[in-house]
């Protein structure tokens, strides 16, 4: 019974470490996701991740390292300027989540920009087109 | 037409009969019943033939480019490769679950057939599990997404294959990860099988043993050949991103992990029995959850799963399988309490309980940030968490298991005598010289210089214990390496355990090494232009373009030293216009040189340069992880005989 003690109270020790840790990791890191819309509509303060869809007003420049664009979901639409590689499927139509804040100058500056990537369970075709 | 029929057929009549098997399996294991055991296990063999039958179909049906069916259209086309062609059998949904049905009744039937020897009314039950679960993969192809579905009209060519998934990398991992996941149904099938039939020994853990080796075999494969493939194909300059989906491959590796070691404890003490129970449940729900989670589009992910009518049919079978398990659990709890509970913390079987808890906790820190936007969008706004929160949280449990990798070998079974420093001797000498080279050589990243020198304290740990070794063979086996070679073919399992530690170490100072120390710079260069990034000078010399069959490449060259790397962006008009990146790479032991071509602007290029060290190491590593499965593996458990000798300070004789 004393040895049973004195493991369950390790256990306790080392479940109490773990909910730490993970309750200040996830404190610190966690963001909110969400669409173009929904952002719009509840304000943002801090590093959001956002997903819209790519408009027609894509502007590349320093080669492709520099993009400037419009993102659009749920009837609403934001600028975006990103620095850095741009993932190969980007275009206008396809979904990116972009991760950053809203600027004073009333730009989303991300500091990573993704795209809806491919899986393997769909086809070829099916990349590409909007599908919103 | 004809094919898709047959298919079709095989299919219903395979699951007329693990129905039928799983039903006499229970009744055979109720009633001890040798007749009906037997009958029940050839029902389960038939049910497999037929999967063979219908996969042979579906490849027939592929390679004869049949566009009658579905499967065949959506995932081919007439330009793909043979090859290709094959893969994209397990490449779709329909097909992965097909694959997936296919390999867990051909393990199936092996561990029924070699288990039936053994115990009748284990191996009955077993059988009813496994048949449960076939079945399950069975309804769904038959009633909901089947590989031989038709189409109304019959077209001239496929869609084809996204050629982001043209790729070698691409074509392996999956079916090594899908085949990790159903050769852990076994295990599972087993402990559920003790459960109902009442048995708390450890018989079912060693007939098991095997299965569970072999499955934890194929998810590292699978896992170090989807790292291999993100990082040469996506062009991002890493191996591991986090993602749902990666995290679903992640989390039954942990607790297959945790269940390899905690069943060493019971086959040789006895005790945690309920844990062991436990963590196989666990590990086997792990990888139902995970499929979910793919397969449901519940979860923001980069990766756009098609919408798939398949997420509430794995969450029913997910909610019924963690019904039964915990019925069958409950219903033996009162027995399940361990004769011999853990003596001493400071023990080989305290040090096992200690890894177990740190991979749970682990592996609960992985579900925790997977599942939290499932979570906090019930509640209210969606919360994600990103490679931030995975560091913050783990890195603190990886440090304490790399200490555990360096000590836990060391100590003898019950409790320890003597000092330890007198224990640990070596493997501080070992810690302290690598933190001296690493101070000496200006390092000053606090990450690197915990992490590095208990990796080296680890390898010291698995060196000594083949360094005693070889010292025993030359003393009482005579003169080696002849004697080498016979300590090492008599102790397979624990020279197998201890050459996968050293892989694991290895990949271990990979990632560490690429994470702490990566450099990147983003530039755009002019012809002759360089640019510098860690150690390393690239000179922009020019670029090309020229048409490749179905694509165009732009291939921009760098002079690296006296090599050329050539990244390029390759353009596929037929596929709208959609771009790929080929990275070049240049690979030492010491660090990979990754240059992405991000665009061109006039004679100018835009590229990414990464400097990722020790990368290298990570697939070396995976390999030697995988040599030491092998060869603990293929030694049969009954011929297991310890010769080696006993740890230092051991109290007790071996068994």
């Amino acid at each position: 019974m004393r040895a049973s003690l004195k493991w369950l109270g390790l256990g306790v020790v080392v479940a109490a470490c773990v909910g730490y840790l993970v309750v200040s990791a996830t404190g610190s890191s966690a963001e909110y996701y969400q669409t173009v819309g929904e952002m719009r509509s509840h304000g943002s303060s801090g590093d959001v991740r956002v997903l819209g869809t790519v408009q027609n007003d894509v502007v590349r420049t320093d080669g492709g390292l520099h993009v400037r664009f419009s993102a659009a979901q749920d009837g609403q639409t934001m600028p975006v300027d990103y620095r850095g590689t741009v993932p190969d499927i980007f275009k206008p139509g396809i979904q990116v989540v972009v991760d950053g804040r809203m600027g004073s100058d009333g730009v989303f500056h991300a500091r990573t920009l993704e795209a809806k990537c491919p899986s393997k369970f769909s086809s070829a075709q099916s990349q590409g087109t909007p599908t919103n | 037409m004809v094919l898709a029929g047959l298919g079709s057929a095989f299919l219903l009549a395979s699951l007329a009969l693990v129905v039928l098997s799983a039903g006499v399996g229970l009744v055979a294991g109720r009633g001890d019943d040798h007749r009906l055991a037997a009958v029940g296990r050839r029902a389960f063999y038939a049910g497999a033939a037929g999967l063979v039958g219908a996969s042979a179909v579906l490849l027939a049906a592929l390679l004869t480019r049949d566009f009658t069916v579905a499967y065949v259209f959506e995932h081919s086309d007439r330009s793909l490769s043979i090859p290709l062609t094959a893969a994209a059998f397990y490449g779709g949904q329909e097909g992965s679950l097909l694959y997936w049905a296919l390999l867990l009744s051909a393990m199936g039937s092996v561990s029924l057939a070699a288990g039936a020897a053994a115990s009748v009314r284990l191996t009955a039950y077993a059988n009813a599990v496994l048949a449960g679960i076939v079945a399950f993969f069975l309804v769904v192809m038959v009633f909901v997404a089947s590989p031989f579905a038709l189409l109304p009209v019959t077209p001239t060519d496929g869609l084809g294959l996204n050629p982001l998934l043209r790729d070698g990398g691409m074509l392996i991992h999956p079916p090594f990860l899908l085949a990790g996941y159903s050769a852990f149904a076994v295990p599972f099938a087993f402990a559920i099988a003790a459960l109902l039939a009442g048995r708390q020994d450890a018989a079912w853990v060693a007939h098991t043993r095997r299965y569970a080796l072999v499955a934890w075999g194929l998810q590292s494969v699978g896992l170090t050949l989807g790292m291999w493939w993100a990082y040469h194909v996506l062009g991002w300059g890493g191996y591991w991103g986090w993602d749902p989906v990666e995290n679903a491959a992640l989390m039954p590796w942990l607790a297959t992990t945790a269940y390899i070691h905690s069943a060493q404890v019971q086959e040789r003490r006895g005790t945690l029995r309920a844990w062991n129970f436990g963590l196989v449940i666990a590990a086997f729900l792990l990888t139902i959850l995970g499929t979910f989670l793919v397969r449901s589009g519940v979860l923001p992910s980069v990766h756009s799963f098609a919408v798939s009518p398949l997420g509430p049919w794995f969450f029913g079978f997910l909610v019924a399988a963690v019904a039964v398990s915990g019925a069958a659990l409950a219903r033996r709890s009162g027995q399940l309490r361990s004769p011999v509970p853990v003596e001493a913390a400071a023990s080989r079987e305290g040090a096992f309980l200690l890894q177990n808890v740190l991979l749970v906790a682990l592996t609960a820190a992985v579900l925790w940030g997977t599942l939290l936007p499932l979570i906090s969008g019930m509640t209210g706004r969606e919360l994600v968490v990103g490679a931030p929160y995975y560091e913050r949280a783990g890195a603190p449990i990886m440090l304490a298991l790399l200490a555990l990798l360096a000590v836990g070998p060391l100590l003898p079974w019950r409790r320890v005598r003597g000092g330890w420093l007198k224990l640990l001797r070596w493997q501080l000498a070992g810690a302290a010289l690598v933190l001296a080279a690493l101070l000496a050589g200006g390092v000053r990243q606090p990450g690197a210089l915990v992490a590095l020198p208990l990796v080296a304290a680890g390898l010291v740990t698995c060196l000594l214990e083949y360094g005693r070794g070889a010292a025993f063979a030359r003393r009482l086996a005579g003169p080696w390496p002849a004697a080498a070679v016979r300590v090492l073919g008599q102790n397979r399992r624990r020279y197998g355990a201890y050459l996968a530690h050293f892989g694991i170490l290895v990949v271990a100072a990979g990632l560490i090494g690429s994470h702490v120390w990566q450099q990147s710079r983003e530039v755009t260069l002019r012809p002759g232009e360089s640019v510098t990034v860690g150690a390393h000078t690239l000179t922009y010399e020019g670029m090309a373009s020229r048409s490749a069959g179905d694509h165009d490449e732009l291939v921009a060259r760098l002079r690296l030293g006296d090599e050329t790397l050539e990244p390029a962006r390759l353009t596929y008009p037929s596929l709208g216009g959609q771009a790929l990146t080929r990275v070049a790479i240049r690979s030492t032991p010491l660090d990979d040189v990754y240059v992405v071509l991000a665009g061109a602007d006039g004679d100018g290029v835009a590229v990414t340069v990464f400097v990722n060290p020790l990368v290298t190491w990570i697939w070396v590593g995976g390999a030697l992880l995988v040599a030491g499965v092998l060869l603990g593996n293929l030694v049969r458990p009954e011929a297991e005989v310890e010769r080696a000798p006993a740890p230092v300070g051991a109290t007790a004789p071996a068994r």
